[in-house]
């Protein structure tokens, strides 16, 4: 008992801690919105997390219930678009799928007695895989009925998020099932010793077999709370869910070897994360510090444990010597965290007065410090960092705070999280990089009713959730472009193949699609191969030259993505084939050496600086009222007139890059 | 010595039914040009795959692998790029990874942290720490002695082929043969008994994180050379593609047992499966689903095998 309270009482004042922190360095961190926002994120992660910590108890581990969400999301989203099912009967069906992939795992692990560590890796990928069949990586489902999405993003008398409505529910189940039934003391006892709660008459395989059950159900629970929450049923929904599930788990005190653990300390876990996350966001610092500061807070919390029990528990001990409830070291450290707590509080206020006072200053003053949140696709993207050279420069010279911001891998859930951490924030424009209009639409609408202005960029929202996009060039565009590049260096005929990113990438796919389009134009030439590369160098140029080879008759490559085009035109250059060249979409500066050697003939792209320039200059604009709306020109600042259509802002053609003119570009 | 071989049973009829059905459908397969490739390609997974075994053999798992090789490859990047030496490459490759293996090390023998939590903490710690010190830059420019060593196409993938393949036999010739190495399997099989046989267990499981440290910085170099520039985050899933190597090999991942041979068969067949299906004409949408069926069903068959033995034997019958 002791022990438990103490590394909850740790928890108490990590958490304490973060609040005092964050409510000094992040705007509205102690607010009801940014409250509710971290209960809404708190959702899926936490449905997870209650699943595996039985499972975690028994000893075991469940690798597959990230995969799980995204293989349920897309049965869901077949079964109600595709199958015509009415959506209650659809959302019956997941959770049986969601059972039935539980049972697989149930039967492996418990029935035929294989490591869990093993089956779960193994359905880590079958799930994943059928998810990216099913789906053919690309098709997602949308449009889900209002009544359904409420689910996800609705209000509880305005406040309260919807989410809690299935949380509460199932934290008050796992609660009663692990520490109020007979049931869950035998998953103690079998992660305990297995053998010996058999001996004891715990039915071992039936009692695991239901906690991998049970984890399926929340996976596929989950799977449509995640659903719901975007908008959008994809294959890649829930992907990573499972590390971040596991770290909330064992940071809440539970053992990686099974026998110890609750579910009040899962949910302290929980709140220790989501309140990282979000008071990190909130502040503006990097995103990379919270996956940062979780695994040093794992490793910290462990090894704390360590010191403070002794290295041998003995599980009754307690009952043999009993123990006052609470000890001094656990009543200090709770009054502690009251007064931390406390003085966040009051600090907080004074803070707030003083940031008031501030602002009215600086208002009186005429010029207004104007905050932009701009958010790429993904942060490690050459291509997004080199439009974030740009993005600062404009920010330097028009005199405006930025956020630069985004998820770190290409993941359109992390961005509507961010974008609900900017509106908490207060920011005073958005202008979003957008990786799934579907998904992203809804929160960008809830901006925009705020008073935030909202600029899409890169790629468009839907157009009523955001006031303009800046076009750097069409779809339609690069898609022509990139085969009339190809076409005219095989002279209109002959066989070409496509190296995408990964094979769930809309940009990408949408450009395959007007590849495809236009390929009516050109009737000798064939697509034989469409490959993915992961956005991973390496695979790209394995994938080249399967392609070569498999395939002699083709005689360029399409390469659709930023680190594949290197990668793509390396395997050439090994090869030595002078008949074979590499058209890509990459950064110019990637490409140099190559393009100078020949092996790839014309990189399409357009200045990625100019466009990171205008996703600052056109919001600051906005929120400065000296934007021309209605007017069909806008002044660019360093990059002259440009022109509006409509509610797009265009920045031009796709330039292409060959090797006459790559050398006078830089980025 | 014969029992563990035989565990591989399972991955050396899946290789040879793949192998024979690409005989027939798609000869081309077998052009000694793809073979090369294909080794080539699957090179850093041997060794990390090695490595790998040895930690699942003494009863733990690393999973920050990918991480460190990521880390690994941008020192030899950063390194060639001052123009250092050419010979200090492959020692300062394998320096840090020793070092970053040998926190791992520490933290679970001494600490005695979970592995799985040691290296998920470090996996998820290093990669993050480079997206910020990076910002996803590449490192570009490279002098022309970096590539293949600065020998020459032929004869640089020779020598990357040819060590990889000897580091392989001589560590595949310690595990048999070493007694330093079979305490690895004394200390996977019951730490317990061989703390008492006198065997220093922890200081054991701290040198194989170290070693599995040493195995992943010198692929990260021998991978790295084969291209002219290093990319910011390189050895993405590659914890899972050593991982499933090392159990599709028919080591079991409850320690004790295992062995080299196996792991070798299991890369091939991982690594053979992606360009195998490319040239049967396997949509790439259902590669990931096929790779887990095999891992699957190797498990599943391996489960099997053990429900006879116990059958046979009589034993425990949890």
């Amino acid at each position: 008992m002791k022990t438990k309270i103490q590394h909850e009482a740790m928890l108490g004042v990590l958490i304490a801690l973060e609040v005092a922190l964050f409510s000094f360095t992040g705007r509205n961190f102690l607010s009801i919105d940014n409250f509710s926002e971290c209960v809404r994120l708190s959702a899926e992660i936490g449905l997870l997390a209650l699943a595996l910590t039985p499972v975690l108890i028994t000893g075991g581990i469940d690798l597959s219930v990230g995969s799980m969400m995204g293989f349920c999301a897309v049965v869901f989203g077949a079964m109600w678009h595709d199958a015509h099912f009415p959506i209650g009967i659809a959302l019956l069906l997941t959770l049986v799928m969601g059972l039935l992939g539980g049972a697989l795992n149930a039967v492996m692990i418990a029935h035929l007695d294989v490591s869990p560590l093993l089956v779960t890796l193994g359905t880590y990928s079958l799930f994943r895989g059928l998810a990216d069949g099913i789906t053919g990586g690309a098709r997602s489902y949308s449009g889900l009925p209002a009544g359904f999405l409420y689910l996800g993003q609705g209000y509880l008398g305005g406040v309260v998020p919807t989410q809690t409505l299935i949380l509460v529910p199932a934290i008050a189940a796992f609660w009663l099932l692990l520490h109020h039934s007979i049931v869950g003391r035998g998953l103690y006892a079998i992660g305990h010793s297995a053998e010996g709660a058999r001996y004891a008459a715990v039915p071992v395989v039936r009692r695991l077999a239901l906690v991998y059950l049970l984890s399926g159900l929340c996976s596929a629970i989950a799977g449509i709370v995640y659903v719901a929450r975007l908008g959008q049923a994809k294959s890649d929904a829930g992907t990573g869910y499972e590390l971040i599930a596991i770290t909330t788990v064992v940071l809440g005190g539970t053992s990686i070897t099974g026998g110890a653990g609750t579910i009040p300390g899962t949910l302290m876990g929980l709140a220790a994360i989501v309140l990282l996350q979000s008071g990190l966001r909130l502040s503006a610092w990097p995103a990379e510090l919270a996956g940062i500061s979780a695994g040093a807070l794992l490793i910290l919390t462990i090894v704390l444990q360590r010191l403070v029990r002794p290295q041998t528990i003995q599980p009754y001990a307690a009952n043999a010597k009993p123990r006052p409830r609470m000890t001094v070291a656990a009543r200090l450290v709770t009054v502690a965290c009251i007064a931390v707590v406390l003085i966040a509080l009051i600090g907080n206020w004074v803070h707030r007065s003083r940031l008031v006072q501030t602002g009215a200053e600086t208002n009186a003053a005429g010029k207004r410090r104007v905050t932009i949140g701009v958010m790429p696709k993904s942060k490690g993207d050459p291509y997004f960092i080199s439009c974030r050279t740009g993005a600062e420069k404009a920010a330097a010279s028009l005199n405006v705070d930025m956020i630069w911001d985004g998820p770190t891998s290409l993941d359109a859930s992390k961005q509507n999280e961010v974008i609900e951490g900017w509106i908490t924030r207060r920011v005073d424009a958005i202008s979003a990089a957008v990786e799934n209009a579907a998904s992203i639409s809804t929160v960008l609408r809830k901006a925009r009713a705020q008073g935030i202005k909202v600029v899409a960029w890169d790629a468009d929202a839907q157009p009523d959730a955001r006031d303009y996009f800046i076009n750097q060039a069409t779809n339609q565009a690069i898609g022509y472009t990139l085969l009339d590049e190809a076409a005219r260096v095989v002279h209109e005929k002959g066989e070409f193949a496509i190296i995408t990113g990964a094979l769930t990438a809309a940009n990408q796919n949408l450009w395959i699609s007007f590849i495809k389009e236009r390929l009516t134009k050109y009737p000798n030439m064939k697509l034989v191969s469409i490959r993915p590369s992961d956005d991973d160098r390496d695979k790209a140029f394995s994938e080249a030259q399967t392609i070569s080879k498999v395939h002699p008759g083709v005689s360029v490559m399409i390469v659709i993505s930023a680190p594949a085009v290197p990668g793509a035109a390396e395997a050439v250059k090994q090869y030595g084939r002078k008949d074979l060249v590499v058209i890509g979409l990459s950064l110019p500066n990637l490409c140099k050496p190559y393009v100078h050697d020949g092996e790839i003939e014309a990189v399409v792209l357009w200045n990625t600086e100019n466009l990171g320039y205008l996703a600052v200059s056109a919001p600051a604009a906005l929120v400065r009222g000296t934007f021309p709306v209605g007017k069909p020109a806008f002044d660019g600042g360093i990059l002259g007139t440009l022109k509006i259509e409509g509610s797009e802002i265009i920045l031009g053609a796709p330039m292409i890059f060959r090797k006459d003119n790559i050398d006078a570009f830089d980025f | 010595m014969k029992l563990q071989l035989v565990r591989a049973w399972p991955a050396l009829i899946a290789l040879a039914t793949l192998y024979i059905c690409l005989a027939f459908a798609a000869p081309a397969f077998y052009a000694p040009d793809n073979l090369r490739d294909i080794a080539l390609a699957n090179v850093a997974d041997l060794l990390v795959a090695t490595g790998m075994t040895m930690v699942i053999v003494v009863g733990q798992i690393d999973i920050s692998v990918g991480a460190l090789f990521a880390v690994c490859g941008l020192i030899c990047g950063t390194l060639a790029k001052l123009e250092e030496p050419r010979l200090l490459l492959p020692l300062a490759a394998a320096a840090a990874g020793t070092v970053l293996g040998a926190m791992n090390g520490a933290l679970v023998s001494f600490v005695r942290v979970p592995s799985i939590v040691v290296t998920l903490a470090t996996m998820v710690t290093w990669r993050e720490a480079l997206r910020w010190i990076t910002n996803g830059a590449w490192i570009e420019g490279l002098p022309r002695t970096f590539q293949w060593f600065g020998l020459g196409q032929r004869s640089g993938e020779a020598l990357i082929i040819v060590s990889a393949l000897v580091l392989f036999a001589a560590l595949w010739w310690a595990s048999r043969n070493l007694s330093a190495v079979r305490a690895i399997y004394a200390t996977g099989s019951d730490a317990e008994a061989a703390r008492l046989a006198g065997i220093p267990t922890k200081l054991i499981v701290f040198w194989v994180f170290a070693v599995m440290g040493t195995l992943t910085g010198i692929a990260a170099m021998l991978n790295a050379v084969r291209f002219s520039d290093v990319p910011a985050n390189s050895g993405i899933n590659l914890e899972l593609k050593a991982i499933a190597a090392v159990v599709v090999g028919g080591t079991p991942i409850t320690g004790g047992r295992g062995d080299l041979v196996g792991t070798l068969i299991g890369v091939i067949l991982m690594g053979s499966i992606g360009p195998a299906l490319v040239y049967l004409g396997v949509s790439p949408h259902w590669e990931k689903a096929a790779q887990g069926a095999i891992i699957l069903s190797a498990v599943l068959l391996d489960a099997i095998r053990r429900w006879r033995d116990r059958r046979v034997i009589f034993a425990r019958s949890l």
